[in-house]
Parts: structure tokens; sequence; C-alpha cells
């Protein structure tokens, strides 16, 4: 559980890290908007280019990244499978027991597997760099304008930054529930039916029980401390567009124009 | 047997920017059957250090021998359930590990994980409720309706009903109020003396450290800064001081009146001792 890397925030000083939340989360969607573009090899080439430069500007380590691709490594595995089983396109690559593989089954593939690398590598230079709290000012700040029709900005603002906060103290609690159970002989991987079935209960029931003292006790504690949701409210931190904030969000802009116009000469 | 450490480190999430070196060339030699209070600030390592005496946690490096079981570093450990049966672990706030409908079924729960029959384990539950003076109306109770102190009697309860033959706390008493403390102590020191179970006991308390330990383990930044007898411990306030660990009232007391002149032997068991001490150095001097 410990080694849940993605989406995580990392305590870091580096000039991605000081650069305004609301200004990487616009960029970002440019970016990610950018990517759904059909701008071929060379497109992508650009944009892995492009983040690569956030990646390194953020201290951030590639390793890390690769790291958070782990989980869907499965995925990706699968599809091949069933790009391979499907597509009968291209050229004949290789064939196995009268099975051939085409090459648009590789080539599909790739093609998703980079897209995918590079939606990861994107989101993790936001997560990675901004702390959750100022995830939430950043949004709410984006959400603004839809108060207007009637979108509850800061209540959303302030319902993701509880969960993000809860995120890791859930983590922390079940692998304290775990290893308190295991002690008293607890057997997570092995058992018969009927006590697997209680080992699970056993995990369940109490980590139900500490979240919702903990949401009660979070919510007594904001309470006495008179917070009323629809209130207005002054801030304790403000955000200020620098800047290098302005210049990023010029520059995730200019991807976004620049593979809009490769994807049409293409 | 005995319980050693050899060289043992723990890291917490290890190859992430999160690494965390929470224990570092630990070696330590448990004396068994003997009361063994192991002390620290908060942070320096203290819940790390226990949770590697019934393979809950795993050694980084190092080797760890419990009660003939051996966890290496690096090498899949056997036989971990049964030596958690021999090892029982209270976890610092266990009242939150509690899920069974009634307190008697939550409590048979450890016993029957080891085997033993629905029948004998509700009988090892009522031996167990006993030892931590539960009494029947709190058999058929759900344990999410007790107080947080009854709880805590529960989740010890828990325990105790495996019979381990090691038993280990990490701050047992913490939030208790002075009766209930009191009487956890005396049990726990009556789990030692009468029925011979080695305790280790995580504390902040120095006074219980004084009163019931036999031993002491000083822990600062994951290593293992002092292991000693109490007695020595205590034996002047200097050492205590130097960890910015406030000595018993006995101790600051004896050392108030040894530096006003008075001479006073310097093992003191109880405050009985001490006021014996001070009558003869009246009457004499
Ligand atoms: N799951 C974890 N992941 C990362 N670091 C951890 C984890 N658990 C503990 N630590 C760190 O390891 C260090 C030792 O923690 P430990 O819980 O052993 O301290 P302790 O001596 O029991 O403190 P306390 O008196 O507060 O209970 C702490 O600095 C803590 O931040
Ligand atoms: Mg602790």
């Amino acid at each position: 559980m410990g080694n849940f890397t993605l989406g995580r925030y990392i305590p870091l000083d580096s000039p991605i890290h000081r650069m305004d939340p609301r200004a990487k989360i616009m960029a970002m969607l440019f970016v990610l908007i950018a990517i759904f573009f059909p701008a071929g090899w060379i497109g992508y080439g650009i944009i892995f280019v492009a983040v690569s430069i956030v990646i390194l500007l953020g201290k951030l380590s590639f390793t890390y990244i690769l790291k958070s691709m782990k989980p869907m490594m499965f995925m990706m595995f699968f599809l091949l499978i069933m790009n391979c089983l499907v597509l009968k396109t291209g050229e004949p690559l290789f064939t196995i027991y009268s099975f051939t593989v085409y090459s648009d089954a590789v080539f599909q593939t790739l093609y998703i597997v980079v897209r995918l690398l590079l939606m990861i590598m994107i989101t993790t230079c936001l997560t990675a760099t901004t702390k959750p709290l100022d995830m939430t000012l950043g949004i709410e700040d984006l959400l603004k304008p839809f108060t207007k029709i009637g979108v509850p900005a800061h209540e959303i603002a302030m319902l993701i930054s509880i969960a993000l906060r809860f995120i890791p103290d859930l983590i922390d609690e079940t692998t304290r529930i775990i290893k308190a159970q295991e002690s008293r002989g607890v057997d997570l991987k092995e058992g018969k039916m009927k006590e697997r079935i209680m080992a699970i209960l056993s995990l369940i029931v109490p980590l139900f029980v500490s979240a919702f003292q903990r949401a009660e006790d979070l919510a007594n504690a904001m309470e006495a401390r008179g917070y009323a949701p629809g209130e207005e409210r002054t801030r304790y931190k403000v955000l200020k567009m620098e800047m290098r904030d302005w210049i990023l969000l010029f520059c995730a802009f200019l991807l976004l124009v620049g593979m809009i116009v490769l994807s049409r000469f293409k | 047997m005995s319980i050693t450490f050899e060289k043992v480190s723990h890291i917490y999430s290890d190859g992430t920017p999160y690494r965390f070196v929470a224990l570092s060339d630990v070696d330590l030699d448990i004396i068994e059957g003997q009361m063994t209070a192991i002390v620290g600030q908060t942070g320096s390592g203290k819940s790390t250090l226990v949770q590697h005496l019934n393979g809950l946690l795993l050694p980084a490096s190092g080797k760890i021998n419990v009660l003939d079981h051996v966890i290496e570093a690096g090498s899949h450990p056997k036989g971990l359930k049964s030596l958690r049966g021999k090892v029982g672990l209270v976890f610092q706030f266990p009242e939150y590990q509690l899920f069974e409908e009634t307190v008697l079924k939550d409590i048979a729960f450890g016993p029957k994980n080891f085997g033993f029959t629905e029948k004998e384990a509700i009988e090892k539950a009522r031996h167990a409720m006993k030892l931590v003076s539960l009494g029947k109306e709190f058999e058929e109770k759900s344990p999410l309706e007790l107080s947080g102190g009854q709880k805590r009697r529960v989740a010890i309860a828990g325990i105790l009903a495996m019979d381990p033959q090691v038993l280990v706390l990490d701050e047992p008493t913490a939030g208790l109020d002075p009766q209930g403390t009191i009487q956890m102590m005396e049990l726990f020191r009556e789990l030692n003396q009468k029925h011979h179970k080695t305790v280790l006991i995580v504390t902040h308390d120095m006074e219980q450290v004084f009163n019931y330990c036999d031993r002491v383990i000083v822990m600062a930044k994951g290593s293992v800064h002092t292991h000693t007898t109490c007695e020595e411990f205590f034996r002047d306030s200097s050492l205590c001081n130097s960890l910015a660990i406030l000595p018993p009232a006995l101790i600051r007391m004896k050392d108030a009146l040894k530096e006003k002149g008075f001479t006073i032997k310097d093992e003191m068991e109880d405050i009985h001792e001490l006021s014996k001490e001070i009558a003869r150095e009246v009457k004499h001097g």
C-alpha cells in the first residue's frame, strides 16, 4: 500500500512547484486535448519533448513516472492481445501456428500506449508538483465563472480537497487494521471460504467505523470553527498569476494549436 | 530461547521519494521472563521496532530471532502465523480493530483463528475478560457502544485470549484514567510474575517504567540509545536529563534531597524506603 505512487504530491522545491495551480491545470487541459488530435509520430514527439522539459524542471524522475505506469501494464498487454486477434490490416509481420499478426495491430497498440504514457506523464506533472490544497484552490477559481449557472464551485472544491486529504489517511488506516487483525491470526492469503469472508469482514467493519468517525469528527471540527457552506469566505492564500505562469499557459496553448495544424496537414 | 535483533534496519516506502529509514542497525537482546520498557520520543521508531517481533514488518537488513523463529532480511519467513500465536501484539489505540457483534465473540476471534474450537475459544475469551476486569454484563454488548477505555480492555483481552508467551503492548495505557492505568499495569505485572510471560511495553510514562519494569530500552532516531536495567537507568537523573526525559518523582525527590546535603543510598525501591532514609538522616543529623 505504501508504494502507491500514482497521483501523489512530491514535496520538492522547483520552478514548476511554485507555479500558479490555475495555470498548471489549464496547461494540462490544453496538452491533454492536444493529445487527442491525430498529429502522428512527429506530433507525439514534440509533446514528449515538451513534457520532458517540464518533468526535468520539476525535478521529477522518469523512473518514478514509469513506476506509476505499472498498474496499467496488464491492461496494455491485454489490449495488444485483443488487437492482434481482431485487426487484420497492414503488412503481415509473423506467423505463429497459422495465426498471423499484422503490423496494424502492433502499431495501433503502440499508438494507444504512447498516448497513455503521455497522459500519465502530463497528469503526473500536475499532481506531483501541486499541493492538494493549492489544487483545490485552483479548481475553485476556475469553476468560479460557472457559479452563475448554478455550479457550486466552492462546495465542489471543498469536497475534492477533503477527499484528497483523506486518501492517505484511509490507506494508513487500512494497513494498520490489516496488521492488527493479522496479529490476531487473520490470514488474508489462505484459508477456507468461510475464513476468508470472516477475514475480509474483520477489515471492512473497523474501516467503515473509523471512516464515519473521522467524517463526523471533521464535520464537528469545521462547524465549531464557524464553517458554513455558501457563506462568503476570505482566503488565507491568494493566488497570483506571474510572468512564468502566463508563459506556461502560452506554450501549452501553442502546443495545442500546433497539434491541430499538424493533424490537418497529414 | 530469547529474542535477539542483529543489525536490523527498516526502511519505509523504499524506492520512492518518501523513503524513510525508521530503524538502523538495531542490536538487541531481550531477556525472556522479564518486563522490558521501550521508551523514546515520538517518531523514534518504537512502534516500528515492536512490529518486527511478530513479523508484521520485515527487516530490510539484519536478522531477528524470536522464540526459535528466524526472520532474516531477503528471505521469506516461514511459520509467521504460529509466531503470531506466540507473540501477542497489542497495537497503539487497539480499540479500532473491534468488529464482531458482541464483545465475547470479538475476544474469541483470535483463539478461533489459531485453531481452537468455538467452545474452547469462548472459554478463553471469558477468562481473558476476567483478567481485564470486564464483568459478565459486557459479554453480549456490541463493542461499538462501549466507552474508549472499555474498548481498550476488550482489545487487550482479544490478545490475552490467545495466551501468547510474549506479550507486546504499544502504549496500552495512553488515554486511560489513572485508576484504569494502574489496573492494567498490575495485570501486566501479574502476567509477568505469575504466568512467566515476557512482557514488552512501549510507554511514555517514566513512573510506569520505574514502578513495574525490569529493564529499559531507549530508542532515539531509529537506533537503540541505551539498553540497561531500570536500577541502572534511574540511579541518578543525569542519564534521564541528557535524554530530555523527566525522571520519576521519587528520583527527583532523592536528587533534591542529596543536593541539600542528605546522604541517601542509590538503590531506592519505593516511597516507603525513601521516607525511612529521610527519617534516619533527620534523627542522626
Ligand atoms: N507507514 C509508514 N510510512 C512511512 N513512514 C512511516 C510509516 N510509519 C512510520 N513512519 C515513520 O517512521 C518513524 C518512526 O515511526 P514509529 O511509529 O515507529 O514511531 P514511534 O516511536 O512509535 O512514535 P510514537 O511515540 O509517536 O508512537 C516516524 O518518523 C514515522 O514518520
Ligand atoms: Mg508508536
